[in-house]
């Protein structure tokens, strides 16, 4: 556990940020949906739960998936472990397609190597200890010498600080405990992923914490990790949080950028979100413009300009990914106050029409305050940059 | 009358905590017969759980001796080492607890198979045959290649029943089995311990804080601060305190 304990200093001693690095290098995916529709049919009718979903998670992300009951979490779950079929589409994992093809005992022993997976109630088996339950895996795709068994089983116990408790029954360790040795047994066959169901749901603040701690150390690893939940607490801490609202999937730039909007607005920006990109330095607004457009920006980095005649140019402000602009002059009315033009780098950005944005802002009056606040902090920014004004003072 | 299938005497049980001693369980003394369906009830902290975790050998006593008389033999549980216990708690007992375990990558058939591979009691052709036998048992046979995530908590649970019994125990010992699910949902997972007492001779000891299931017991206990009560109703005795 120590190894662990430190590693996790080291990874909450970063800024936030850092994380993200990820995405820097050529990212490799290790999980692909394409066009995934999942219908189920009951005694009422045909409900469709996925409509139509389009994800890709790449090689050592830290992912959450959330979304509120009934929006389809598990089921996304579902498609990805191969625990059950889309309707249509396609998921691709660790380069697999496993609905293609695939007969149903070769996908259950591809599973067993190439996924972890732990859920919210541990499954462990009751008659066997905790070191048994972690051999399980192992012995059912047939992975390790039968008498390195019982070693890997001990050397991921003691990972997850359980070795004292390896030859206990589980009912005579806590449930947090219980956990721990689930997500050992997850990790017994060395997946590169590994997926997890609601995983602290049923776990109080530290235990949950510490299982927070134990994902990490594994993407440090290099492993993916891939985790519905619905505790906010521990979304802040992954690289990419996933939300599914009513079967579709949020624009992640959306949701980052406007978190306190309700799911069934963020959806609907998702939807009426124009994607654009801009050439570097090129102009995104023109000062005394009018502003016809909200602005998010996906990727790359934008400047605020302020223009003088005859005098030379101030960079006001710098933004950046999961950032926006056109916000002052939208909430304030108005003219642009400053250009804004790209950065060095090529920018896109998602444009949500005026009208949307100033319609659903009367309706999310949480989302109109934590605007508010950043316009606030923006226009003391600009002031502290201007040329003019500071002379002034 | 027979010797009793199960013989607790004088058990305490004591657990240390950094604020000093915990008396969970204070001598209790405690005969089941062959063919019982004995509840245990208590409030949350009154030793239910531990009383289980005596009678099989999950846990260790302080003072006192567990005496099963099963296939032929009489067993001081805990004079047995954990791998003399382990063996012998797969073949004399089945353990139901409220959440269910099932492995969620296995059907339910081949969770009910891994346990009697495990034991290596049945050849693995007779296991399956075994395993349906007793899906049917517990009324799911027709969904037997199903995984655990496509059947409801109370199918589950029956699972988990006919997974106690692969090894064909004697004694079945429930740990709130019904605790996670809704009262009709409860009512027929009582249903089939019931059955499997009368119909099939298991003994079955169950414990819960669901007072309401006391009548549908052959015998039930109430423990209060890790003492047995008098076995009388409840509801014949004036009512008293946990203090008194």
């Amino acid at each position: 556990m120590t190894q662990t304990k430190k590693k996790r200093t080291s990874a909450r001693s970063q800024p936030k940020a850092a994380p993200q690095k990820v995405h820097d290098a050529a990212p490799e995916a290790i999980i692909e949906m394409r066009g995934v529709v999942k219908k189920f049919s009951n005694a009422a009718g045909e409900f469709t739960v996925l409509k139509g979903v389009d994800l890709q998670i790449n090689k050592g992300e830290f992912v959450s998936i959330v979304g509120k009951s009934g929006s389809g979490k598990s089921t996304l779950l579902n498609m990805i472990t191969g625990i059950d079929h889309p309707t249509y589409g396609q998921v691709i994992v660790n380069h697999n397609d496993i609905y293609t093809g695939v007969s149903e005992s070769a996908r259950s022993k591809w599973r067993g190597k190439n996924l972890g997976i732990v859920f919210q109630f541990f499954q462990l088996l009751p008659m066997l200890t905790l070191l048994e339950n972690v051999m399980l895996p192992m012995d059912y795709v047939d992975l390790y010498d039968f008498d390195e068994r019982p070693k890997r089983a001990m050397e991921l116990l003691t990972l997850v600080g359980l070795e004292k408790f390896a030859n206990k029954l589980p009912v005579l360790v806590s449930t947090g405990q219980q956990q721990l040795a689930a997500i050992a047994r997850a990790m017994a066959c060395d997946p590169p992923l590994l997926i997890a169901d609601e995983p602290t749901g049923n776990l109080d603040t530290r235990s949950a914490d510490t299982i927070i701690q134990l994902f990490e150390h594994f993407v440090e690893q290099g492993k993916t990790v891939v985790m519905v939940t619905h505790d906010p607490s521990l979304t802040s801490r992954t690289h990419r949080n996933i939300i599914l609202s009513d079967g579709e999937l949020i624009d992640e730039t959306i949701s980052r950028s406007l978190p306190q909007l309700r799911h069934r607005h963020m959806l609907e920006f998702t939807k009426l979100a124009e994607r654009r990109m801009y050439q570097p330095r090129e102009t995104i607004i023109s000062r005394d413009d009018p502003i016809k457009h909200f602005f998010m920006i996906r990727n790359g980095n934008v400047e605020v300009v302020l223009q003088k005649q005859r005098s030379k140019e101030t960079i006001l402000s710098r933004l950046g990914a999961n950032e926006f602009f056109g916000d002052i002059e939208l909430l304030r009315g108005g003219k642009s106050i400053a250009n804004v033009r790209a950065g060095s780098e090529p920018v896109e950005v998602l444009m949500i029409p005026r009208d949307d944005f100033s319609r659903v802002m009367d309706e999310s009056p949480i989302t109109v305050e934590a605007v508010t606040k950043i316009v606030q902090k923006k226009l003391d920014e600009h002031r502290m940059a201007d040329p003019r004004k500071r002379s002034r003072e | 009358m027979n010797k009793p299938l199960i013989e607790l005497k004088n058990v305490t049980k004591t657990y240390s905590t950094a604020a000093g001693d915990f008396p969970a369980l204070r001598n209790v003394n405690l005969d089941v017969q062959i063919g019982e369906f004995l509840g245990v009830v208590g409030k949350s902290g009154a030793g239910k759980s531990t009383l289980l975790n005596m009678i099989n050998g999950v846990d260790g006593l302080t003072s006192g001796e567990v005496i099963v008389n099963s296939g032929g033999e009489r067993i001081s549980v805990h004079t047995l080492s954990e791998d003399e216990k382990a063996a012998w708690r797969g073949k004399t007992m089945g353990v139901v607890y409220q959440s269910f375990q099932l492995l969620p990558m296995l059907t339910l058939v081949e969770n009910i198979t891994l346990s009697m591979d495990l034991a290596e009691n049945f050849k693995p052709r007779e296991s399956r045959e075994r395993a349906m036998e007793l899906l049917r048992l517990v009324e799911i046979e027709e969904h037997a290649d199903k995984l655990p995530a496509f059947i409801s908590g109370g199918q589950q649970q029956r699972v988990a029943i006919a997974r106690a019994l692969a090894n064909d125990p004697d004694i079945l010992v429930a740990d709130e089995p019904t605790g996670s699910l809704d009262s009709l949902t409860a009512d027929h997972i009582f249903d089939v311990f019931s059955r499997l007492a009368n119909e099939r001779g298991k003994t079955i000891i169950m414990v819960t804080h669901d007072v309401s299931l006391k009548s549908r017991f052959t015998r039930c206990l109430t423990l209060v601060d890790g003492e047995l009560q008098d076995e009388v109703p409840a509801d014949a005795k004036p009512k008293r305190s946990r203090k008194q």
